[in-house]
């Protein structure tokens, strides 16, 4: 986002194919580790469910950090290149 | 700016990811509301359960022949004596209703009078009956036959006619069921009664209209072609209590069920106008009927798994003349599987499960049928276990990989892997043991659990 005196400029970058797709496998991912979870539980496998359960936080964790880091903008890698 | 191809596609990917999204939403909540009606599965068409002309480890040798059916609590005695030298089953039995007292007015976890009696109360049914009287009667109990009823037997193609059996099996408490043509090789020679000092009666199969069960015989009519294999799947959680009188509970009811679905399913085909003879453990060996119907493959336990619930069931089966269409074995990697794990055999605790990579033809004792490839067991440590033990044991059952309950997707996803794909089979089982499966759980906190955890069968 940049500013000027009267006006902001909002860019809405477009993300690339392949990054959608990283998306979605680690949504599915992230479903598949929490029904699990769930499931574990319910059959009474508490360290299935604790593992589970961790592996699908540290999967959470890290696709938001992938998601929302800034990402450099053309002019940035121009300027640093 | 952002195109309108572009802006499209993010959309249409947007919109498939939620509706992914909604769906595995909707599935989570789903696994997380209390379980419903009881459980009855329907064996779907599966890519890494497939259909083959043979049972995986079929083969025999020539001097493959039908078992002498002499039951393991027969032989126990003579066992002990070759054995050991001394001792009988009887003293054995004495020694440990003794220390069972001692238990219970201990109140020892597992074994308390509340502990015992639940088995106690779903051995009834089991324990009530036996081969060819009362619920397992070799002829018609109570049901009126189509003539009585002013009508002629029921007919139709052999599909519809196994569909019609295999739903009534379903209705009465069927988890799988299966249809083979009868092989008289798996049918045993003899049939021992309660006393062991009583004489076995002879297996015959002869040329009769309806099936006898005389002073000295039990006769099969030859017309029966086809039989009918039930697997009886066992509370799992209640199972994982063992070895204790408390688990020992999963067994017994196992077993009155198999009694209760297989009486009920041969009064319903003596009611269609065809004869059927019920029968649990005893007159036919279960695991190659049922490896021939296709409900499971045979394993390092020397017993049957399932793809659905693994080695915690109880067979039962039903022999008749009804016509029906016949099942095929299956192949969903147990073999290969059993070849690498070998969680049963370090988790016995009588070391009676063999070790070897490969199954061969080599048996251990008398109870161990010859001529046919397995990884035989040692029945004798493992009745001996019972015996110290004070309970039937069952700890091979829970500890195997393929024991599972129902709630988690990813046992169906780690099972097709293992059918699949072979080669990853150590990974999988190494998995299995970091995850914590198979572990005895507190027999104490069964009568306190949430009703609904793991619970199958």
């Amino acid at each position: 986002m940049s500013e000027s005196a009267e006006s902001f400029t909002i860019t809405i970058r477009k993300r690339p194919w392949w990054g959608w797709t990283v998306a979605g496998l680690w949504l599915l991912a992230e479903l598949l580790f929490v029904q699990t979870a769930v499931g574990s539980m319910r059959e009474g496998e508490g360290r299935a469910a604790m593992i589970s359960w961790i592996v699908a936080a540290v999967l959470l964790a890290a696709g938001l950090v992938a998601w929302l880091r800034p990402q450099r903008t053309h002019k940035q890698a121009n300027a640093q290149s | 700016m952002i195109g309108k191809s572009n802006r499209t596609g993010r959309r249409a990917f947007l919109k498939g990811g939620g509706l992914v999204a909604a769906g595995g939403a909707l599935s989570s909540i789903g696994a997380l509301m209390p379980a419903g009606k009881p459980e009855v599965r329907e064996r779907k068409h599966t890519l890494w359960i497939r259909s083959v002309d043979r049972p995986t480890l079929s083969e025999t040798t020539p001097n493959y022949t039908r078992f002498s059916g002499r039951n393991m609590f027969a032989l126990y005695p003579e066992l002990k004596a070759q054995h050991d030298g001394e001792g009988s089953l009887e003293a054995e039995q004495k020694s440990a209703e003794k220390r069972s007292a001692q238990e219970m007015n201990e109140r020892k976890p597992g074994f308390t009078l509340a502990d015992r009696q639940l088995g106690s109360g779903a051995w009834t049914l089991m324990h009530n009956t036996k081969p060819g009287v009362g619920l397992l009667s070799w002829t018609r109990i109570s049901v009126r036959t189509p003539t009585e009823l002013g009508t002629q037997r029921h007919s139709a193609p052999p599909e519809e006619m196994a569909n019609l059996v295999k739903s009534a099996a379903r209705l009465y408490g069927a988890g799988l069921v299966g249809i083979s043509p009868m092989k008289e090789a798996y049918v045993n020679l003899k049939q021992p009664g309660d006393d062991p000092h009583e004489p076995a009666k002879d297996v015959v199969f002869a040329e009769v209209d309806v099936p006898a069960v005389t002073e000295t015989q039990h006769v099969i009519p030859k017309k029966m072609k086809w039989v009918v294999t039930i697997a009886i799947p066992m509370d799992i959680d209640l199972l994982s209590r063992t070895p204790t009188t408390l688990g020992e509970a999963a067994t017994a009811l196992g077993y009155s069920r198999s009694v209760f679905v297989v009486a009920s399913l041969a009064e319903f085909i003596r009611g269609l106008g065809y004869e059927a003879i019920p029968m649990v453990n005893d007159t036919a060996q279960s695991v190659p009927f049922a490896m021939e119907a296709g409900i499971g493959e045979l394993s390092r336990l020397n017993k049957l798994v399932t793809p659905e619930f693994g080695p915690a069931v109880r067979l039962c089966k039903v022999f008749t003349d009804m016509p029906m269409a016949c099942d095929k074995p299956i192949d969903f990697g147990v073999v290969d599987f059993c070849k690498h794990c070998k969680k049963c055999a370090e988790a016995c605790p009588s070391h009676a499960l063999s070790f070897d990579d490969e199954p061969s033809f080599k048996t251990v004792g008398v109870w161990n049928n010859p001529g046919h490839k397995a990884w035989f067991e040692d029945s004798y440590k493992c009745l001996q276990y019972w015996q110290k033990s004070g309970t039937s044991c069952a700890v091979c059952l829970t500890s195997c990989p393929y024991t599972k309950g129902d709630q988690a997707w990813i046992h169906e996803g780690v099972k097709a892997v293992a059918s699949i794909a072979p080669a990853v089979d150590p990974i999988l089982k190494t998995m299995d043991d970091a995850f914590g499966y198979g572990k005895e759980r507190a027999p104490e906190e069964w009568w306190t659990k949430d009703g609904s955890s793991g619970r199958r069968g």
